[in-house]
């Protein structure tokens, strides 16, 4: 929350905290190195945390699956401290480097596939206000920068020297690099019936009972839904499409050679992949950090100033707790809905076997892109042609700050569909906006702007 | 005196330089031992796969020119030491068709339950290991399960859990404990319940078929030429099984049970009717997928869950016969029992294929030559053929059902 | 308070700049300077990296994932990929021959003049009070959206509405034209590349895997034959020998 202030420009924290902590009247760049620093902390636990609580449910949840327990003895009765344990053990092992290695990019792997991970973090908002960076094409940038952990593993599958991890690593980076192709198309359904790449707006979006949820737009977003999460499971390597790491083939795949400290950056950069994925899967489609009940709407309208709650959004009218607390909340929904997901992912792990490398590609070229490609379509022509949906999304609503600055809104006054007058001059110009022409209401939205367009000029 | 000696570690074939030459082994989780294999590939395409054997060699066939049979029969235990109990079987059916010593009626049929317990066993580990072959590693666990309470059954009848040396020449070492043969039919009573399951996590499993279906096709005729046998021969279409086409010896043991041998009718394209009506209304038996083509990794793994059926037949059959059976469990021969001369061979169908031994004697108690004739390595020898054209990720699938031992193959 | 005074004269922006820009420079020197290609290859992809950094840092976020996608993303795995296996013991080493450095510094010393005196002569650069004021006035969160940038692709230019001109106040222009060439050129290239990059089957080469699993029995069958027999022939080698040969033989008869 700190953070998208900072970078909002607006640095309402830092000069709240210039002015009030360190009585200065502009924030100083200590300020801004202060907040950033939080801002980067923070998202590294969600990381590091994240990967801590990951490992042991994966380790339950396999146990459990396999007819056994799991972890029982660290930190009491269901091995709570067991990952902890692990980590010591892993920090104190020896750091061993082959000798055919190519020893700084070997070095240097495990921390570029983190860094790509961590970096995808800084963009996902955990609720409406707590973003690291708000970046406004942030689906765009968190899948750009998901495509940058392949190298981690390429780097680390060549210069281990060995055979084995360069046939995991090219077999990887083939795999990554194909899924990416029906992720985005899969990402970009909820993108244009949404309005906006804002994971913020997106998410905002769906606010309400769950039938707002982007899932249950249409059929198409409903099987997109899945397409995603079977293109998000083979994007992070995850069984059944976990060839790079195939043990019983491979040995360890790329990470092979890798042990101690540096094996668990990689599984930390995979764990975080997996939690981004979900938490992507979640905004774009499940309703983000809205609950399926909903109750953070229930609070805010519980504690709204009657006076206040006609002159903006409705976070505006409650005092700040209360909108901290609806964020928390909103936090606490979004990692739960992540973590189901995750949970999922580990589920399907432990039941299935492995597909080898052809059958991978041929599920990305034959099934997975054929059929996110027929949800694109669907989905647009559901839009187009204005078919009923569960959602209560006003399809015609322009999410962006540049729209108000245009002459005509296309929002009517009670945000219905405006109506588009009949224009008897109909020359070519008008390919743009039909209302452009139009007789302009008194007290529409573009007057009440403040603008107004005459026709001529 | 001097014998030259090829430096196993110097591989002698010219390697073409878009050639990859990859080791697999001896230390992998994949290969079912220590095996060693050198597979020359071209990228993912596998050419030739090259088995490098004896990283298990024990010298159990010379060690037997020192001891009794009753000695050598830990020996065999540690042989194929997932299915110990037919290996002991095959070598006290040899000693005692040397001898041409009579078991007693009670004898054969704790013979019949302890071997085909035994069959179930070996079986469970094949269908798992398989499973873990191909990365899914809960089908191994369950598998291990219901084997874990197999070997508290066996650990009941003998002591033992892996090298059991229960069934020595001339019968048992002791009889059934009282109480055993309730928990037997306890046992597989919860255990038919469990038959689909694998069948769903693995049989059935679009992405098994996917791995296991039309790879590894081998002819009925490749097959006899290579010596395969058992699952492997009959994975084929070849309907041999020494149970019923072996010698009379060992047949006789199967005497007055009702069992079906485990391979594809030409005709009708179907396996034998596992008799479903004696299992329960709501299991359900899988098709055979239209990918399998026989002869391919699937069959062989399809012939092996059906085994599991008949065995568990066989053994309802006979704790039956076994309780009403007259005499007792078979005393075994003397320590020091002296051998006619003459010399007597005889294979009996382990789980994994025919085992056969082979035993010299000059008229001591001591043999003068022990042989065993072991399934599994003529099962590996086929490796190669199958494997050619093959993708990397296949070699693993193929030697998985293949289902061999390396206990047996070095011995 | 004193010393948070004193020291109040960091500015993030030129300091992530010179980072940023440091970064570029000194790795794609590096590029140059270095012997072993896939090192080189793993430079350039620091040095466009950083170049995205640049793009974020301008506040053009939507450009700087574009590059960390396309450029780092596509085009340098490509690059990396093309390196690493062919990065086998002889190729590893790029040795570069002293003439190539005369010519290469000539042709990149002579555009890094021109560029140079370029940047030198744009007066609105040289004041760097300047900058400061433009960065002042910038409105942050104006630049950042994409949706101008793609109805500019598909024929609206909505930043251009105010403008004198009667067809830019319209909406009239964009670039729908030229994005549709390149789309189409872009679909050229995909299907060309698949159709270049196709397996080659002979005419009465099989199709599918049943049909070679059931040729490779026969073919099996044939040669088990000429085991058998070559084994029974044979007296002093091995089964494995021949088998040996034979499996190279029959390589040799599948590489064909």
């Amino acid at each position: 929350m700190i953070g998208s202030l900072v970078s909002t420009g607006a640095s309402t924290v830092t000069e709240f905290i210039s002015q009030n902590i360190f009585g200065l009247d502009d924030p100083n760049w200590f300020m801004y190195l202060l907040c950033g620093v939080i801002a980067a902390v923070l998202v590294l636990h969600v990381i590091a945390v994240g990967a801590l609580f990951f490992i042991w449910a994966e380790r339950k949840i396999a146990g459990r699956i396999q007819d056994r327990l799991g972890p029982t003895r660290v930190g009491g009765k269901f091995g709570w401290l067991q990952t902890l344990a692990d980590g010591v053990k892993l920090i104190a092992k020896e750091d061993f480097i082959p000798r055919d290695a190519d020893a700084p990019l070997f070095k240097i792997a495990p921390y570029i596939a983190f860094a790509a991970s961590f970096a995808a973090f800084l963009a996902l908002p955990f609720a409406d206000g707590a973003v690291a960076h708000h970046v406004n094409t942030a689906v765009f940038f968190v899948l750009a920068v998901l495509g940058l952990e392949v190298f981690g593993v390429i780097l680390a599958g060549y210069a281990s020297g060995s055979k084995w991890s360069l046939f995991g690593a090219m077999r990887e980076a083939a795999q990554v690099v194909s899924y990416e192709v029906p992720l985005g198309m899969c990402v970009v359904i909820p993108v244009f019936v949404a309005g906006t790449m804002n994971l913020t707006t997106i998410g905002e979006m769906q606010a309400g009972w769950f039938n707002n949820w982007l899932v249950f737009h249409d059929p198409f977003t409903f099987i997109a839904a899945i397409v995603y999460f079977t293109c998000a499971t083979a994007s992070v390597n995850r069984a059944p499409f976990d060839l790079a790491e195939a043990e019983s083939e491979l040995v360890a795949g790329f990470h092979t050679e890798y042990s101690g400290l540096r094996w668990s950056f990689f599984f930390m950069a995979e764990y975080g992949s997996m939690f981004l994925v979900s938490a992507l899967a979640s905004i774009l489609f499940f309703g983000g950090w809205h609950p399926p009940i909903p109750i953070d709407i229930w609070i805010l309208e519980a504690f709204a100033d009657p006076d206040l709650v006609a002159a903006g959004p409705l976070k505006d009218a409650v005092p700040s707790l209360v909108t901290f607390l609806v964020m928390l909340i909103g936090i606490a929904t979004l990692v739960a809905k992540s973590v189901i997901g995750v949970v999922v992912m580990m589920w399907v792990r432990w039941t299935f076997p492995r597909l080898r490398i052809d059958q991978v590609m041929a599920t990305c070229l034959k099934y997975c892109v054929p059929i996110a490609a027929v949800c694109f379509v669907g989905s647009m022509t559901w839009e187009t042609l204005d078919l009923p949906s569960m959602n209560t999304i006003n399809r015609y609503e322009i999410h962006e700050d540049w729209s108000e600055d245009l002459a005509v809104s296309t929002v009517g006054e009670d945000g219905v569909d405006p109506e588009w007058p009949e224009d008897e001059n109909d020359d070519e110009s008008s390919e743009v906006m039909d209302g452009e022409e139009a007789p302009i209401e008194e007290d529409s939205v573009a007057v009440q702007n403040g603008l107004s367009l005459q026709e001529g000029e | 005196m001097s014998t030259k000696v090829d430096d196993p570690r110097v591989i002698e074939f010219d390697v073409r330089t878009d050639e990859m030459l990859i080791n697999m082994g001896p230390q992998h989780p994949s290969t079912h031992g220590v095996l060693r294999l050198i597979l020359r590939t071209d990228g993912e395409i596998v050419s030739e796969v090259e088995p490098h054997l004896g990283y298990l060699h024990r010298c159990a066939e010379k060690i037997g020119e020192n001891l009794t049979p009753r000695q050598w029969v830990p020996y065999t235990d540690r042989m194929d030491y997932l299915a110990g109990m037919n290996m002991n079987l095959g070598w006290a059916l040899v000693v005692e068709k040397l001898l041409e010593h009579d078991l007693p009626e009670k004898a054969r049929h704790l013979r019949v339950i302890i071997s085909e317990m035994g069959r179930i066993a070996s079986h469970l580990v094949g269908m798992g290991a398989y499973g873990l072959d191909l990365g899914t590693f809960s089908p191994f666990l369950y598998a291990f399960r219901e084997r874990e309470k197999i070997l508290d059954l066996f650990e009941k009848a003998c002591g033992a859990r892996l090298t059991y040396s229960y069934l020595t020449p001339g019968g048992a070492t002791g009889d059934l404990p009282p109480g055993w043969v309730d928990e037997c039919r306890d046992f597989l009573a919860q255990f038919k319940p469990c038959i689909p399951e694998f069948h769903e996590l693995l049989t059935n499993n679009q992405i098994f078929i996917g791995r296991t279906a039309g790879i590894g096709v081998m002819s009925a005729a490749t097959a006899i030429n290579y010596g395969c046998t058992g699952p492997v021969l009959r994975g084929s279409g070849v309907p041999y099984d020494l149970r019923f086409n072996g010698e009379e010896r060992y047949t006789e043991m199967y005497e007055g049970y009702q069992f079906d041998v485990i391979v594809q009718d030409p005709e009708t394209g179907k396996y034998p009717d596992p008799h479903l009506e004696e299992f329960g209304d709501d299991l359900d038996y899988p098709e055979i997928p239209k990918e399998a083509i026989l002869g391919d990794c699937w069959h062989r793994f399809y012939v092996r869950m059906l085994e599991v059926v008949q065995a568990i037949r066989l053994v309802e059959q006979a704790l039956d016969k076994y309780e009403s059976a007259s005499g007792d469990w078979g005393q075994p021969i003397k320590l020091t029992q002296k051998l006619p001369k003459g010399e007597a061979y005889l294979e009996t169908e382990a789980p994994r294929g025919q085992m056969g031994f082979y035993l010299v004697s000059t008229g001591d108690s001591i043999p003068w030559r022990v042989r065993a004739r072991s399934s599994c390595f003529c099962n590996l020898s086929v490796t190669s053929e199958l494997c050619r054209g093959t993708l990397l990720a296949d070699v693993p699938a193929i030697v998985g059902s293949l289902d061999v031992v390396m206990g047996e193959i070095d011995r | 308070m004193g010393i948070l005074a004193a020291v109040n004269r960091v500015y993030w922006h030129e300091f992530f700049f010179m980072l940023f820009a440091g970064i570029s420079v000194v790795f794609a020197v590096c590029v140059l300077l270095t012997q072993n290609i896939v090192r080189m290859a793993f430079y350039l992809v620091l040095s466009l990296g950083s170049t995205a950094g640049l793009f974020f840092l301008a506040g053009a976020e939507f450009v700087g994932a574009m590059q960390l996608m396309i450029y780092v993303g596509g085009t340098l795995v490509l690059l990396i990929f093309g390196v690493m296996l062919t990065a086998q013991q002889r190729y590893v080493k790029m040795n570069t021959h002293p003439t190539d450095w005369v010519l290469a510094t000539i042709v990149g010393g002579s555009l890094l003049v021109l560029l140079i005196g370029a940047a030198a002569g744009v007066d609105s650069w040289k004041d760097a009070s300047a900058s400061k004021k433009a960065l002042a006035e910038l409105d942050v969160d104006d630049a950042r959206t994409a949706t101008p940038l793609g109805l500019a692709l598909t024929g609206v230019r909505v930043d251009k509405l105010d403008s004198d001109d009667p067809a830019l106040a319209n909406g009239q222009s964009g670039y729908l034209l030229p994005f549709i060439i390149v789309s189409v050129h872009l679909l050229v290239v995909l299907i060309g590349a698949a159709y270049m990059a196709r397996t080659k089957r002979s005419a009465t080469a099989p199709v599918g895997r049943a049909e070679r699993a059931r040729l490779n029995i026969m073919q099996m069958e044939h040669e088990t034959d000429d085991v058998v027999y070559s084994a029974s022939k044979q007296s002093s080698s091995s089964l494995l020998d021949s088998d040996q040969s034979q499996a190279e033989e029959s390589t040799d008869e599948a590489q064909e």
